[in-house]
């Protein structure tokens, strides 16, 4: 019996958290503006996903907010993966103590708005019309920011999956990069690549580069009425260029958990076993540093082309949650403002590798210089003319979660058909979207 | 001496209240949510009456679930106890030897379980992991362990056992202990065989110790979170996912707290099912002095 306390307590905290939550937020209204007018800065706190280079990025951000200014004060809080920021963000609302600002993956944008959990920015962009450019920032970036026509969210750390390449690996093999542009072509450099020891490339089931392909064979995920479409034309002939490349033994796929699989992936590529890998522009200032300390040349490209040139765009929007006052919201906006202008932009991309959100931004000395010295990093912005939004259904995490069981499935299994799987997976996610 | 009768009632309270307010309330809470389908932040908790349940138990995947819970628990539990068992008697001697062997043994307990699932993670890659190299050295083929859904329960059971050992072997030494010696030396006597020296002496007179580790550790390994939430999220292929993951997966990652809680409502029952088998069944057969 109390075992099952672990699950009834958080259940009951989080419903002593609200109702104290509640008390405070009505309690103090009052008092909350003349002790901000008195002395001290205005409090808000903003949460981030993911370490490393880009939690580094953060916390470096949010201090020069903190210092340019004393009138807000910002804390920065670090909260695991997206999923992980996810749910405690909704956990923490429904206690009544989210953070005033925080990240939204893309795709979760419009359950987030449609819960009532973030804030409409409409408003605030119109009465600052003067000072935020909506045009500046990259139309292929701005497709998962509106829902029903409102802005919910604005591009912060924006990213679109890139091919990397291992360049030493292929001036042995006498493969030109340059050379890559259609499915064709990477099929038949992934085979060129393959021999006993090395694979042409190394990927885990991923849903972001599942979708990539989709779109490349003129396929959908999900229609304009909301409804599956992936197992559809353009989805079967994506899976089973999948299919094909394992079964020939020119792709490698590493099972288990989605963290742990990218992180084999990242280890075959890294120790130059796989000669090409896909992830987000955002690890590129790692991997160059790996490819490095591996002793091997780094090289970007963009994802081939099939029926079109098309990839998903990713990473996080900049969201304010609702139920603030007035004064929390202002300052939850100038730190958004702050955040996403062009010139912390072009230190972020710089900083990472994310795609800079502003037009001007790429323009910007900073960045053009980067781009001369380390061309790597211009490849996922050129690639951007062919950016896609993601789906924002409700229910996508589990459909998601449905389709990469079944594209697993296959992976372990490569007699079954691309087809009966995508069937099978679309037919169980019918029930989740209703 | 009126005053007297709400004395115990007042010194009491405060357990109750935090009984009353941790315990039964989240509770009922609990099964009141199982009737509504709800997304933890909308205002509006739509009544579905019976709905939920419906849904899950036509779910080939909450079958699939409960199996791999079932799995989970009784295989870990037989392997801990056995395990601790032969261990036990092994160790139950004295010198400085078996007291290092003894200690060495329980270390896995107190370390935390995320450390655990860390550690493990790396001990069981598929091609970077220190078991498959011990495997590759002798020769044997590569497992895939956590990737592969034919061997990710069974690898996560290793990981219960290997934590559980130690603890299970220090009960069951205490319990070997306490065993009076005059019964050993009036069998010694009868010149008793030792397999029915263990059979009528030993077993019986442990057996309070291994009906209390069988309550810990099938409570334990039904509420199992921690590893499979760090190592496997309940794949591949939802071959691992168990009762308690799958509530926090369909709560907090698909906010369908509903759902969670219709799940919850059912892990309840199996519980409750399970303490009155013990008390009522098992607790007649065993041995108190």
């Amino acid at each position: 019996m109390k075992k099952l306390s672990y699950l009834l307590m958080f259940t009951v905290m989080i419903l002593v958290l609200a109702a104290c939550g509640n008390s405070e937020a009505t309690g103090s209204s009052g008092d909350s503006g003349s002790e901000s007018e008195g002395n001290g800065p205005i409090e808000i706190t903003y949460w981030y996903a993911w370490g490393d280079k880009i939690g580094e990025n953060n916390e470096n951000l949010v201090e020069q907010f903190n210092e340019m200014q004393d009138e807000i004060h910002v804390t920065a809080e670090f909260q695991g993966s997206y999923d992980e920021l996810h749910s405690k963000t909704q956990a923490a609302f429904a206690a009544g103590n989210a953070p005033e600002v925080t990240q939204n993956e893309i795709a979760s944008i419009e359950t987030f708005a449609k819960s009532g959990m973030t804030q409409d920015l409409t408003a605030f962009v119109e009465e600052d019309a003067d000072e935020i450019d909506m045009d500046d920032f990259n139309p292929g970036l701005m497709g998962n920011s509106y829902v029903d026509d409102k802005l919910y969210g604005l591009p912060y750390l924006r990213s679109t999956p890139i091919v990397y390449i291992n360049k030493t690996m292929f001036e042995e093999k006498g493969i030109d990069p340059a050379s890559i542009q259609t499915w064709e072509d990477f099929q038949s450099a992934a085979e060129n690549l393959t021999d006993d020891e090395h694979v042409g490339i190394s990927m885990p089931v991923d849903i972001w580069f599942y979708e990539a392909f989709v779109a490349q064979a003129g396929g959908e995920m999900v229609n304009e009425n909301g409804e599956i479409a992936f197992n559809g034309e353009g989805g079967v002939e994506a899976l089973n260029l999948w299919k094909e490349m394992v079964e020939a033994g020119t792709m490698r796929v590493p099972g288990g958990e989605p963290l742990q699989a990218a992180d084999m992936a990242r280890q075959d590529f890294a120790t130059g076993r796989a000669g090409m890998y896909f992830s987000s522009t955002a690890d590129l200032t790692l991997m160059l540093q790996l490819a490095e300390e591996n002793g091997y040349e780094l090289e970007t490209i963009m994802f081939p082309e099939n029926e079109q040139r098309s990839v998903p765009t990713g990473g996080a929007n900049l969201v304010m949650t609702t139920g603030l006052d007035e004064e929390k919201q202002q300052a939850a906006w100038e730190f958004i403002k702050f955040m996403t202008a062009p010139e912390q932009t072009a230190y972020a991309s710089e900083y990472t590798g994310y795609l800079p959100s502003r037009l001007s931004a790429v323009e910007s000395d900073t960045m053009q210089e980067l781009y001369e010295e380390k061309p790597q990093f211009k490849v996922a912005v050129d690639q951007l003319q062919y950016g896609n939004a993601r789906p924002m259904i409700e229910g996508y995490p589990e459909v998601v979660k449905i389709l990469i069981e079944e594209i697993q499935r296959l992976m372990l299994d490569p007699s079954l058909e691309a087809g009966d799987v995508l069937d099978q997976a679309a037919e169980r996610s019918a029930n989740v979207i209703k | 001496m009126r005053s007297a009768k709400w004395r115990p009632y007042f010194f009491v309270a405060p357990a109750i209240i935090v009984f009353l307010v941790f315990f039964i309330q989240p509770i009922f809470y609990m099964i009141y949510l199982s009737f509504h389908d709800w997304n933890f932040i909308s205002p509006d908790k739509t009544f579905v009456g019976l709905g939920n349940f419906k849904d899950l138990l036509s779910d080939p995947m909450f079958l699939e679930v409960i199996r791999n819970t079932l799995m989970y628990t009784f295989f870990t539990v037989l392997f801990s106890i056995s395990l601790a068992l032969l261990m036990s008697i092994w160790l139950n001697k004295q010198g400085w030897m078996y007291s290092f062997v003894q200690g060495a043994v329980f270390s896995p307990h107190i370390i935390s379980l995320v450390s655990i699932a860390m550690l493990w993670m790396w001990i069981m890659d598929a091609d970077y992991g220190l078991l498959n190299w011990v495997l590759s050295l002798v020769g044997l083929e590569k497992v895939p362990w956590l990737t592969d859904p034919n061997t990710a329960l069974s690898s996560l059971i290793i990981i219960a056992v290997w934590k559980n050992i130690g603890y299970f072997t220090l009960i069951i030494i205490a319990g070997l202990q306490s065993i009076p010696k005059h019964l050993y030396e009036a069998a010694a006597l009868d010149r008793t065989p030792p397999w029915r020296r263990f059979a009528k002496i030993t077993f019986p007179m442990l057996s309070p110790s291994l009906f209390f580790l069988t309550i810990i550790g099938i409570l334990d390994s039904i509420k199992v979170f921690e590893t499979i939430s760090i190592i496997t999220k309940g794949g591949p292929l939802n071959s691992t996912n168990t009762l308690v993951y799958y509530i926090y997966e369909n709560g907090f990652i698909f906010f369908k707290i509903g759902y969670a809680s219709a799940a919850g409502v059912i892990l309840l029952v199996i519980l409750s099912i399970l303490t009155l088998l013990y008390f009522k069944v098992l607790s007649k057969r065993v041995h108190y002095q």
